[in-house]
């Protein structure tokens, strides 16, 4: 098993910061079963997939594996595979802090406006743990409703939680109300 | 003849040598048409109709029909020339009187001038394809009398005016009225109709126009609506004394349209005198005039429907929100069973038990029941207040008559659960202090509401009855096998099946020594005749009685809660105790103790104990003494609290939030039974089929059938679709 310890080690032969979002899609490519740990096999298998045999073509495929998050096919999966990748081994759900966590990384990426706003919403009025279809559709809401919220259905079949944000939005001024 | 051979028999045409005289045909009209004179002059006796006959019928032989033909047309029309002058110069009322004399002189003409020419009739005009001999006539005096110049205007004028003057109260030729308009029918329909009705029907909209106008700026709605069925009336009479039957259905129309339609609002809504003024006077013989009425105009009920409707949610609503009301639960039933009453009555007395009329009623009282949010809560306590002692001397008609109108409100519920959780604490608290009226009457309800609702609704509470009677069986077996506790039954156990009764949490409290040993007994007993069982007092849902004796000597015997027994004993060996001293030795808990000694010496009447201070609330230092100057005029006292009450704050909450808790696995099985079966379904049809299916339950929650499913897809019951994320696949 390589640990974190191993991971930091990694990370600096590869030159990559240890929180870079890049060690995510490593991750996605090893399918890593949780953070901060590779087993043999995951690591192993992960670097043949992707063709690489030395530390120099590692070096190499970072950038490619950047752009791979460009990709909205890629991107959808590398952030469906981060739940269970990110979220204790035995638990269902994810706890709060490690998801605010995720998705602030995340959404750097892919800029989603409200992510603030969703943020600061959970720790104020949620303080439990996200649940995967939470998870899951929070990427649906925000690849398909405009931050105006203009195009938002109440009857959109949106996990309550996010009807919770719209309504919390709406309440506080920082959408108009339609 | 007297020639044998056998020879066929012929008979031949009689033949005679006519002459064919040229002037044969002029002369034989001559005579017809002098016998057609004479006729009109009424000197039709001295003529033979053999001979007229003949001769008519000679000249359509000899092929002088058309000259007897057209010879007819002329001498007719001469005649009936004259007749219309005379006609003219009638003055004032002989005008129809003349008309109508010359009428049936002219049928009577044409009837022997169509006996005479019959043979021309049967033979020469069907093979010309002219008008028969009678229609002919009647043509003639259609064009020359009925629609001469002279005559058409002033007949139609004359006839509109007697019609007016019957309406205004005066009194008619009916019989004159009658033959003049059967003249007119008898010319054929048009004439009638083009002639007569049309005008008429104008005529009498106008009139009614006027006179609608008039009553309804000075009478009020039932005055107007009587006024309006008269005149239906007076026009139906007289379309059957002298009218075409087949105007009746015209005439009324234009009464209808005239004073119904056309002022059906203001009627309606009138100040004083609307329909809201006689639904709440229950005037049913105005109402049933205006269902009357008005069921002949479109929309004409539909529009005493809408009103009712409104002005039923208005007062039910009022009744149901008005905060006065909502002090007395019962009272606050009790005015809607009324309400009921009174409009099933309108309805039945003066609406004809119209069904639409039975729905608008219903969906009212539907509407405005659930407005208020404790109605299943207060229909319950109507119901408990009945059977502890509204029913009491009551026979068991009556009893069943008013559980049905009890039913009838239940039914109007949306939140039928929420009843369900109440009627359960209330049955409860009614058989554990064994204070109902009527057993009978209790078993009824239950059926009612199975046959209402189903057996699920009524298992538990079919449950309570059974452990009530299995209590009675189970003490018996008890004091058999015990008889060393002689004949005084001091200890009566109901034993309660923890699913059925409603959930109390257990609670700590040490009876009395004198008890505590009968009650060990008897749980060794039970427990001996039915293993693997748990047995838990349930002090908080008790009673007893006690003999006391006070200072003066009084004796009484006291009923009391189990709490309250187990704090009056203590005073057996202590003369004061202060509030921790007695918290201490019963160990019951804090809110109920303190309510507990409240209810002992702070309520007059009922004060048996004394407290230092005297006031209302306990604090922790506060000493209690036996009252040794209790007094009652009753020998038995009656202290303990267990009957029904409306909740407080708190409580409802509570209760609430248990049923809300109780919803959310009902949500959860409907949701999984619907999507077993559907496989797949997308998210609004879910939402409306689980709503269907809880309808008879309660109405449920879009919110929450939306977090259930979330629920479900968490715990991998369902899942969403990869590619349409509102529909939902079901995981086996």
């Amino acid at each position: 098993m390589i640990l974190v310890d191993g991971i930091t080690l990694l990370c600096n032969d590869l030159q990559v910061d240890p929180q870079d979002i890049v060690m995510l899609v490593v991750s996605w490519h090893m399918k890593a079963a949780t953070m901060c740990e590779f087993s043999k096999q995951e690591f192993i298998g992960g670097l043949q997939s992707l063709g690489i045999d030395s530390l120099d073509k590692f070096r190499e495929r970072i950038s490619f594996m950047r752009a791979e998050l460009k990709d909205e096919q890629k991107f959808r999966e590398i952030y469906n595979f981060a739940f269970a990748w990110a979220k204790e081994k035995g638990q269902k759900s994810l706890a709060l802090d490690t998801a605010i966590g995720m998705w602030q990384l995340l959404f750097a990426e892919k800029q989603w406006p409200l992510v603030d706003h969703w943020c600061q919403f959970l720790q104020a009025k949620h303080n439990k743990a996200i649940s995967r279809d939470t998870w899951s559709q929070l990427l649906e809401f925000a690849r398909t409703v405009d931050p105006a919220l203009s195009n938002y259905d109440a009857e959109g079949a949106w996990p309550y939680l996010i009807d919770e944000f719209v309504e919390y939005l709406t309440e506080n001024g920082i959408v108009q109300n339609r | 003849m007297s020639n044998q051979k056998k020879r066929n028999f012929q008979i031949e045409a009689f033949k005679h040598r006519v002459v064919v005289d040229p002037k044969y045909a002029e002369k034989t009209w001559k005579i017809l048409e002098h016998a057609i004179h004479e006729i009109y002059n009424h000197n039709a006796s001295g003529l033979s109709f053999e001979e007229l006959y003949r001769n008519a019928y000679n000249m359509v032989l000899h092929k002088f029909g058309e000259k007897l033909y057209s010879g007819l047309v002329s001498t007719m029309t001469l005649h009936l020339k004259e007749i219309s002058k005379s006609i003219e110069a009638a003055q004032g009322g002989s005008f129809l009187e003349e008309l109508n004399r010359k009428w049936n002189d002219h049928n009577k003409a044409l009837q022997m001038i169509r006996d005479i020419l019959m043979y021309m009739d049967r033979t020469y005009i069907p093979s010309t394809h002219k008008t028969p001999v009678h229609e002919l006539g009647l043509n003639l005096w259609r064009d020359n009398i009925v629609r001469s110049n002279k005559i058409q205007t002033r007949l139609l004028n004359t006839l509109l005016e007697l019609v007016h003057r019957e309406r205004t109260g005066e009194v008619i030729n009916r019989g004159l009225m009658r033959n003049i308009i059967k003249m007119l029918m008898d010319l054929g329909p048009s004439v009638y109709q083009e002639d007569f009705e049309k005008p008429f029907l104008e005529v009498s909209a106008e009139f009614y126009k006027v006179e609608s106008q008039k009553f309804i700026e000075c009478c009020d709605c039932g005055e107007y609506l009587k006024k309006a069925e008269r005149r239906l009336n007076e026009e139906m009479e007289r379309v059957t004394h002298y009218l075409d039957a087949k105007s009746e259905a015209k005439i009324t129309n234009v009464v209808e349209k005239e004073m119904i339609a056309n002022h059906m609002p203001r009627l309606v809504h009138m100040d004083n005198s609307g329909l809201v003024n006689m639904l709440l006077d229950d005037k049913y013989e105005d109402l049933g005039r205006m269902y009357n009425l008005f069921r002949r105009v479109p929309s004409g009920l539909l529009t005493i429907r809408e009103v009712m409707t409104s002005h039923l949610r208005e007062t039910g609503k009022q009744l149901v929100t008005d905060p006065e009301r909502l002090k007395d639960p019962v009272e606050f039933v009790q005015r809607l069973l009324d309400e009921k009453d009174k409009y099933d009555n309108i309805i039945s007395s003066a609406f004809n038990n119209d069904k639409t009329f039975q729905n608008a009623l219903n969906s009212s009282f539907e509407y405005f029941i659930n407005l208020n949010p404790r109605s299943p809560e207060f229909i319950s306590l109507f119901v408990d207040d009945k059977l502890r002692k509204g029913l009491k001397g009551v026979s068991e008609e009556d009893v069943e008559t008013i559980l049905d109108k009890v039913m009838m409100l239940f039914r109007y519920l949306q939140e039928k659960d929420v009843f369900e959780k109440y009627y359960k604490q209330h049955l409860a608290k009614r058989l554990l202090s064994g204070k109902t009226v009527s057993d009978d009457a209790e078993r009824s309800l239950i059926v009612k509401l199975k046959t209402e609702c189903g057996y699920q609704f009524t298992s538990k509470l079919e449950g309570m009855f059974t452990d009530m009677k299995t209590s009675q069986d189970t003490m018996h077996g008890f004091y058999a096998s015990h008889p060393e506790l002689g004949d005084s039954r001091t200890l009566v156990v109901q034993v309660l099946t923890t699913g059925s009764w409603p959930t109390q949490p257990s609670v700590t409290c040490n009876l009395p020594a004198e008890m505590s040993a009968l009650c060990e007994k008897f749980r060794s007993y039970y427990l001996g005749t039915h293993t693997g069982r748990r047995l838990s007092w349930q002090t908080n849902m008790g009673s007893a009685d006690i003999k006391a004796t006070f200072g003066k000597g009084q004796k009484h015997e006291l009923n009391v809660s189990t709490y309250q027994m187990c704090v009056l004993m203590l005073f057996n060996n202590a003369d004061r105790l202060s509030y921790r001293e007695i918290e201490q030795a019963t160990e019951i808990p804090a809110s109920d103790l303190k309510r507990c000694l409240q209810s002992l010496a702070c309520v007059r009447g009922k004060n048996v104990l004394r407290k230092e201070p005297m006031s209302k609330d306990i604090g922790e230092d506060d000493a209690f003494f036996v009252n040794d100057k209790f007094t009652s005029k009753f020998y038995k006292v009656k202290i303990g609290t267990v009957v029904a009450q409306k909740e407080s704050e708190p409580e409802k909450q509570e209760t609430r939030q248990r049923v809300e808790e109780d919803r959310k696995p009902q949500i959860e099985a409907a949701i999984v039974r619907i999507m077993k079966s559907r496989r797949v379904l997308d998210h609004n049809n879910i939402i409306a089929e689980v709503t269907k299916q809880l309808q008879s339950r309660f109405l449920a929650n879009p919110t929450e059938i939306k977090k259930r499913i979330e629920s479900l897809i968490e715990r991998d019951f369902l899942e969403r679709d990869n590619v349409d994320r509102k529909l939902y696949r079901y995981l086996a």
